[in-house]
Parts: C-alpha cells; structure tokens; sequence
C-alpha cells in the first residue's frame, strides 16, 4: 500500500494570548505553525529541534490530546486504509474531524510515550493497573483476562509478571520507561508517539531503551514518530527526520541525507552541536548568536534569519558573511534598543579615563564580531553614522536609520520548500535563488 | 474463548468486545450499595411508620431509638468501610509502604491507638452498657484510689474511713451531681465524639472534593465565581448563623454538625482545587487521557485519589475543632442537651468543681487527649502521604 500511515497536513497550533476585563484576543503565541508530514507503516521519523520550538506541541496536536488550530492529521491505521476524500474535500480519516466513538478507536491506533517517567505513573496505581487501565476504558471487564495480558506484556518489555502490583516509586527511571513503552502497546496501536522518550534517562540506559524500542518496532510492524532534541539518539533510532525551528519544519528527509548532506543552515548547526570522538577533529561548532525569537512574534519572512549564520547579503553586496552577521544583529539590538552606550562606555572606561569615541566605536564593533572596516564602503558609512548618532545619544533616529540602509532578503519574503533528492526537503531562500538562477546562467 | 489463546495484546480483537459491558462496579461499590439500602429501608421505616418516640428496633423487641444522626453515622462507618479500611487490605503493598512510613513517628502511633479506644468505646459502648441513670442518692461518688469528705456524697457506695468517703470500681471515674456515672458518659460521648468527626469529615469532604475539582476542572469565570462563593463561606460567621437557627428552629447534635460542617469546607474546596490544577498538569493524567478515558472517569480514578490523600490531613486537623467547639457551645449552654457529650459533662459539673473536680477533670482530660491525638495524627499522615516526601526517600 502507499498510503503512508499517518499524514499531516498543514498542521497548526495557536495559543490565544488574552488580556482584559473582556478576555480579549490580543495575540497568539503560533506554537505550531503549519507543518506538513508523513509516516509511512513502519517507519521512524524523528522530529529534532531545540526546546521550545513546538515539538511538543506538534505531537499533543497530532494525537489530538489538544485540539488543533487548524490543520488536518490524517491516519490511515486501524482498518480504516484506502479511504478517498470525500467531495467536500475533507478526508473521512481525518482526526480533528473524528467524532466521539471514531477517537476512542483513534486511540486504540495511537499512543504516546512521554519524557518524564516520574510523573507519568500515578503514585497511588500499581503499575499494572495503570497498563490495564486503558483495556478497562476500551471495554475489557473481564479483570483476569487484562491481568493475564498486562503480566504478559511485562514480560515482554523486560520486567516481571510480578512487578504487575508493585507501585512506581519502587521502580527506577529506565524500568518506568519500560512500563510505559507496555502501557503504550497494549492496545496494540499501529503508531507511537514517543515524547523526548530517553532524554531523562542515563546514557547506558538509554541505549537500551533505544533497543527495546527497536526491537518491538519490528516486532509489531509500529510506526513512530520520535521526538528529541539530541542528535545522536536520532541517528540511532529514525529512518527520516524532520527538523523543526521555531513552529516550522525546515528541512525534512532521510536520516542519512540529513546527517550527510545537510541543506538548511540550522540543521548544520544542529548538527555541529553533536560531539565528536575524534579529539583531533576540529572543532567545527557553528554558534548560533542572537536570541531565540518567541512564537508571539515570529520574525518576518525565513524565521531563523535573526540566528542564521548563511543570512544572505543583498544584491550588490558581498562581504565577510561574519560581519555581515554582526551588522544585522548590532542592526536588531539597536531597534529594540537593547544597546546601552553608556554601558560599553563604562565598559571601555573600566574606571579609568574617560574613553574616546574611536575606543567606543572599536569596542562595539568586537562585541558585534565586525571587523575594523567593512569591505562595503556603503555598508561601512552606514555604520559610522549609526554610531555617530548612537554616540550622539540618538537611539530612535540610529534605528530608524539602520532599519532602512540594511535589509537583507530572508527577512523580507517566505522561503518555500525546495526539493534537493526524492524525500529530501528544505526551506532556505539560498536554495530558491539558486534554483530560480539555474535555468537562466546568463544572468549571472 | 477459551480455546483461543487471547492473553497477548496483540491477539485481542477489540471489535468483538462489546461497549455495552462497560458499565462495572467495583467490589467497593457493590458493597457499599448492599449494605447502604437495608439502612435506607431502617431509615425510611422509622421515619414513615414508627410514631415520634417509638424505638426502631421494637419490631425484634430491643428498646433502642436510632436518631437520623445516627443513620447518618452509620452511613459514614459504611462509607470509611468499604472505601478506606477495605482498600488498605486490598492494597497490601501500599499499606504496608504507609505503615512503615507511619510508625515512625511514635506519638502518631500512641494517638493512633488511643483514637482506636474512643472509635471502639463510643461504637461497642453504647451497645453493652446502659445509659446513665439518674440516682440521686449516689451524687458526688469520688473516683477510684481517691477519697473525698464524707460529708460530699449523699451516701458513699465504698468504704467510709477516718470521715472519708473513697472511691469504688462500681463508679471508677466518680460520679455527676445527679448520681450518673462518669465512666458510663464519657463513653457515650466517645460515640457522640465519633459521629461529630465522621459525619463532619464526610459532609466536608464531598462538598470540598466536588466543588474544588469542579472548579479546577471548569476553569474561567466559572471558576472565579466558585472561588468567590468560598470566600464567602470562609468569612462567614458561622457562630453567628448558628445562633439565628439555635433561636428560631431551636438546636440539636444533628443541628449543629450540619451547620458547622456546611461552613467549614472552604479551606478544603480552595486546597483541592489547587491539588487538582498541580495534578491535572501531570503526565500521568495526559496518558490517561489518551488512553480514551472520559473527564469524569480521569478525575475520579486519578485526580481525586491523588488530592485525597492529601486533604486526609486537613480533614484530621479539622476534627479537633468540631470538638472544641461542641464542648465550648455545652459549656456556654447552648449545646443539644440531650445527647451526653463531653462537653455536656464538663459544663454539668462546673459549679462543683470546688468539691468534686473529677466531674470536669474526667472529660476533660479525655477530650484533650483527643483533641492532641488527632493533631498528631494528622502530623504524622501528613509526612506519610506526602508524594513530595516519598519522592525524597526513594
């Protein structure tokens, strides 16, 4: 069959941000901000990216313990394959449109597993009932027939039929994560959502987890979608990845291209964050700089353009990437007015003299990684006056000045996705341009 | 079914298990239904067709009334039955992980114990001995051991030596100014004791537990009106009110319970919800949601154990309260007194204390005693219970 799975389309999750006597609509923080992807019957997709850039979110949204913004998850388990859009163009699979009864069966198909093994037992249930407890909910009243399948079912993720009465304190961290692996099979569903699943656990731990994951997988044919932020425990597990920034995914694709031949700037900082063995390797870690935007408000056009070390120069330019980086950000923190030329004053002074303007002007441009002179000259004129007038104490008018002389294109317009293999995926505009360049190599 | 071998998960074909078989009780509830509707029956029969001062029971020929109260009181022992003590020996492993929590704390144990006589005294006692008698002529008999003028008892039930009158196991605590033995009221206010702290706790805990969950689990304005209305019963002057229905309805053990009970579960509706809005934030309530488990079915299975045993604490402190505060009512003479309370007795013998202080000593002594054991109790279950503690020791 080549219906995959589980396809999600366009998915997105908003919080209301509201304020007032009235309760009113002020905002959203954009969670989960339209993603889109598939899990084919038996595959793992890893979902990576640093905390707080809704991974978490996506995956409460796809097993619809919150409901979605907008959106559609689209799961093809549980019998309900080779289903056709119905004329209205909604799917008759579609989870934010199930009602009551097709849900529970919904669940029945999907479970998660979640990061904290302390607190996703409840202290006061044995174990095995907490396992037995989602036969009881799907109808199983029979209360021997689910002792016999939960004992069973301990066996098999590696702990004893006898553990079934014991309480979750009496277990460590591993062994917890173990039950809830049996917790989250035992309604035999053909996807598993696995929350950051070893992320609490010690390392020699979680390999073994990662193999029991492994094992069952194949197994019982489970599909699942693997959410971490560490590299390496991707690598191991994922067969595709899909890297998310800030709500969105950036790039997406096999797990060997990925790691590879990686084509969005963040997933090649992502990936230089993984240590290596080799002590002789060089120490190739790109460093993100700036700060990480909130989901309230997303920068405009590529998200990760306030962070991206491949920012893109504007037509006509072309100088050291390094201090074009630093231009944008001394550019931000000047707007937001985050920068205090008191304080590099003082900085410089140090308690000494009182320090000249050129000694400010070095310093500002160290702590923004600019170098002595810009090879634009346009660029670097630029930058003298905005630190005249920053010099001048006029922070609004160095600002606004900064705002209109220095733009780059990544803040100005949405990338879209561009296709580097089958199945490898990435949104960057450096791909766009290039693939709009390619068809016409007479204009360069 | 039984040839197909069906204890793998995998193997379980859950469209052949039927929605209709859902609907099964626990053991528990069974029991509590079973033995709850002869007491209704009892309850409904005397009410409907035994004249005001018929007793219940003369229908097997025993001359013993059943007040509502003590419908009531049995209710709760049904309810603290098969909803507490049966648990305890259903979990063994838990029980045993609490007790050894529990008995390390040592005056916990002693007020544990002592809290086991008056519970077992005020239920047995009122069932092997009969109600004190009014006999004049044995007024002012002293106390075992000791002796008193002989001039201060009518006549002196022990033996009477160099002018004094010294006390008799018939009478081991002495006894009132009306000739009633001592012993014998301080066991029956032992039940009296018992049916304030369980009807008190069951009123306050329903009324608590339902409305601090239901207002965690609402949310909004909802929640900011339920939350308003128990400042309002927090500040209330229940003295007050009490006093209003003392004067126009005129009072009663049963009176005073339901009143002071119905203003008294305001600190205990704000705790649960709190307990609930940290439970409900867990991964084990998501996982059960997930599981497909109904709002109800997550907070009766999950939330109200966890905020349960909890408030097992504050109920406990509240207790000791109710009882100061019946005595402090019998001692101002606003108390129901026609049932033999504690506090009755003391307040009967506050103008002998000059000459005959075992009267006031007696039930006064008791009353502290167990005033102190239910705070120690409370103590020690709330370092047993605690989830933050145990998380600490494991």
């Amino acid at each position: 069959m080549t219906e995959p799975l589980l396809s999600v389309r366009d998915l997105k999750k908003h919080y209301p941000i509201r304020k007032g006597l009235f309760n009113r609509q002020v905002g959203a923080a954009r969670a989960v901000d339209g993603i889109s992807f598939d899990i084919e019957q038996g595959e793992t997709l890893g979902l990576v990216g640093e905390s707080g850039c809704g991974k978490s979110t996506a995956a409460n949204s796809v097993i619809h313990l919150e409901e979605p913004t907008a959106g559609e998850v689209i799961f093809n388990g549980n019998g309900r394959e080779g289903a056709t859009r119905n004329t209205d163009g909604t799917h008759p699979n579609d989870v934010t449109k199930f009602d009551d009864g097709e849900l529970m069966e919904f669940r029945r198909g999907a479970q998660m597993i979640f990061q904290d093994p302390s607190s996703s037992f409840d202290p006061r249930m044995p174990i095995g009932n907490a396992v037995g407890e989602l036969l009881k909910v799907h109808g199983m009243s029979d209360r021997h027939r689910r002792r016999a399948i939960v004992e069973d079912l301990l066996e098999r993720v590696g702990l004893s039929a006898n553990d079934f009465d014991r309480y979750p304190h009496e277990f460590s961290g591993g062994q917890k994560q173990r039950i809830a692996l049996a917790r989250a099979l035992v309604l035999n569903p053909d996807l598993i959502i696995a929350d950051e699943p070893v992320s609490a656990l010690d390392v020699s731990i979680q390999a073994e987890i990662l193999s029991l994951i492994d094992d069952l997988q194949e197994e019982f044919g489970l599909s699942l979608l693997f959410i971490s932020h560490d590299m390496s425990v991707i690598r191991q597990i994922c067969d595709r990845v899909a890297v998310m920034y800030l709500g969105e995914i950036v790039e997406i694709g096999p797990v060997e291209e990925i790691f590879t031949n990686p084509q969005h700037p963040y997933t090649e900082a992502l990936l230089s964050s993984i240590p290596t063995p080799d002590p002789r390797a060089e120490l190739g870690g790109i460093e993100l700089r700036g700060t990480v935007p909130s989901p309230t408000n997303p920068p405009s056009g590529c998200r990760f353009h306030t962070r991206c070390h491949k920012v893109i120069q504007p037509e006509g330019v072309d100088i050291d990437q390094g201090d074009w980086r630093g231009l944008l950000n001394f550019r931000e923190k000047v707007i937001t007015g985050e920068i205090d030329i008191e304080q590099v004053r003082e900085n410089v002074a140090g308690g000494g003299t009182e320090p000249t303007d050129s000694e400010v002007r070095a310093e500002v441009r160290r702590e923004f990684d600019i170098s002595e002179t810009v090879d634009d000259p346009d660029l670097e004129e630029t930058l003298s006056e905005a630190m005249n007038l920053l010099l001048e104490d006029n922070a609004e008018m160095a600002g606004e000045f900064l705002s209109e002389e220095i733009t780059t294109p990544c803040a100005e317009t949405e990338p879209g996705t561009t296709v580097h293999a089958p199945d490898h995926e990435s949104a960057c505009l450096r791909h766009e341009s290039r693939a709009a360049a390619e068809p016409n190599p007479a204009d360069d | 079914m039984a040839t197909k071998k069906s204890e793998e998960f995998d193997q379980v074909d859950w469209n052949e298990i039927s929605r209709s078989g859902r609907f099964d009780l626990s053991i528990n509830s069974i029991g509590m239904l079973v033995t709850t509707l002869p007491l209704v029956l009892l309850a409904v029969y005397d009410w409907q067709f035994l004249g005001e001062r018929t007793p219940t029971f003369q229908f097997v020929g025993v001359d013993r009334g059943l007040e509502s109260v003590d419908f009531f009181f049995i209710f709760t022992l049904l309810l603290a039955f098969w909803f507490l003590v049966l648990p305890l020996y259903q979990n063994p492993r838990m029980t045993r992980y609490y007790w050894k929590e529990f008995k390390q704390n040592r005056p916990a144990v002693v007020s544990l114990v002592w809290l086991g006589v008056v519970f077992v005294g005020g239920i047995v006692g009122p069932i092997v001995m009969d109600p004190p008698q009014q006999e004049l002529l044995i007024a002012y008999q002293p106390p075992v051991f000791t002796s008193v003028v002989d001039t201060t008892p009518a006549t002196c039930v022990g033996e009477v030596m160099n002018g004094r009158c010294y006390g008799t196991w018939e009478h081991p605590l002495g006894t009132t100014n009306a000739g009633k033995d001592v012993f014998t009221m301080i066991v029956y206010g032992m039940t009296i004791s018992m049916q304030i702290a369980f009807i008190t706790t069951t009123i306050v805990a329903t009324i608590g537990i339902s409305f601090g969950t239901l207002s965690a689990y609402a949310g909004g304005w909802v929640d900011e009106i339920m939350m308003r209305f128990v400042d309002i019963i927090l500040s209330f002057p229940t003295f007050l009110m009490f006093l209003l229905i003392l004067y126009i309805y005129g009072g009663g053990l049963g009176m005073f319970i339901v009143v002071f009970s119905l203003f008294a579960w305001g600190g205990t509706a704000r705790y649960v919800r709190s307990k609930s809005l940290s439970i409900s934030e867990e991964e084990f309530i998501k996982s059960s949601r997930i599981s497909g488990a109904s709002t109800y079915h997550v907070i009766r299975g999950h939330v109200v154990p966890n905020v349960a045993s909890s408030i097992i604490t504050q109920l406990t402190l509240l207790i000791p309260g109710f009882l100061l505060f019946e005595a402090q009512l019998a001692f101002l003479g606003i108390g129901d007194s026609t049932v033999p309370s504690w506090g009755q007795l003391i307040s009967a013998g506050r103008s002998d204390l000059s000459f005959a202080p075992w009267i006031v000593l007696a039930p006064g002594i008791v009353l502290f005693l167990t005033i102190l054991a239910f705070n120690f109790l409370g103590d020690a279950l709330l370092d047993a219970l605690n989830p933050e503690a145990e998380a600490e020791n494991t």
